[in-house]
């Protein structure tokens, strides 16, 4: 079983499209792991998200479960540490405290770069989080949590990761009657992200 | 990170204005204000370089539907999909028609 955000390694040039673009042909020659991507697969398939050096570079492919040598998830790079000193990474350990208690993970940017080495990080990144909620979190609880992240010296992007998809706490935190969740099939608009969509 | 404009053939103003949307990977904010009647204008600000036909081809597609009222927009884009933009507006002049 694997969930949005996870890192997978496995995947070589040989499996994805002939006509993708080069950068996405390096960085799985060069052993990079694919993200994996809320999205509709094949049976026996993931889909996958092909990271390049510049932030238009994400290419979605398929990768076959079969091929998986290895899988880090957001949760597993929580206690991870780097020698790099930038904005992003000081939120991170900021936080990582403050969080203790809860079910989260590194995702985006810096769990890429905790995950691999690879320095995907800059000055300006924000640090994404995710938040694994399997029971309804309260609006006004999520404005508590909010408050704590805001206080982190760069912007935090925390997803919640409901049973049926994502919402970013800082719009269920707001004040918006419906929010955008996003699942597997596409985004929604929802008033309960924890309400199966009908 | 690169801005792009906009102008679609509008009905009359509303009264109120909206912000919808987050700022994160993969979404957009939109705040959506009354405008000058006739004119909707659009404004966007995206860090997908080169977007600029797509961005137009989708515009033309959620308008021709329905006359939109005539409104300054301004977009934020952080890569979010045609189908979160879709959403995005459709949630904006929602709250815009509440008001």
């Amino acid at each position: 079983m694997v969930n949005a955000h996870d890192l997978l390694w496995g995947m070589t040039p040989a499996h994805v499209p002939a006509d993708a673009p080069a950068w996405v042909l390096e960085a799985l020659g060069a052993g990079q792991p694919v993200v994996v991507r809320r999205a509709i697969a094949q049976p026996g398939q993931v889909a996958v998200g092909v990271r390049g050096r510049l932030r238009e570079q994400r290419f979605a492919a398929q990768m076959p479960l079969a091929l998986v040598r290895r899988r880090v998830t957001p949760q597993a790079l929580r206690e991870v540490t780097s020698p790099r000193d930038l904005p992003a990474l000081q939120a991170l350990a900021q936080l990582r405290p403050l969080l203790a208690q809860k079910d989260w993970g590194v995702s985006g940017s810096a769990g890429f770069e905790l995950a691999t080495g690879i320095e995907a990080l800059h000055d300006a990144s924000d640090l994404d989080l995710i938040l694994r909620t399997p029971e309804p979190l309260e609006r006004r609880d999520a404005g508590d949590l909010l408050a704590i992240l805001d206080t982190a010296v760069c912007a935090v992007d925390l997803q919640l990761q409901t049973p049926f998809g994502a919402v970013a706490l800082r719009e269920w935190a707001g004040s918006s009657r419906r929010v955008l969740l996003k699942t597997a099939s596409g985004a929604h608009l929802v008033i309960d992200p924890w309400q199966a969509l009908v | 990170m690169e801005t792009l404009s906009f102008e679609f053939p509008a009905g009359q103003p509303p009264k109120g204005r909206a912000l919808v949307g987050c700022v994160g990977s993969g979404d957009l904010e939109v705040l959506l204000e009354p405008g000058t009647p006739g004119i909707l204008s659009i404004q966007v600000q995206t860090s997908v370089n080169g977007a600029e036909q797509r961005w137009q081809h989708l515009f033309e597609r959620i308008f021709q539907e329905h006359t939109p009222p005539a409104l300054n927009i301004d977009i934020h884009d952080f890569g979010a999909t045609p189908g979160v933009v879709r959403l995005r507006l459709e949630q904006g002049f929602e709250e815009i028609g509440h008001d």
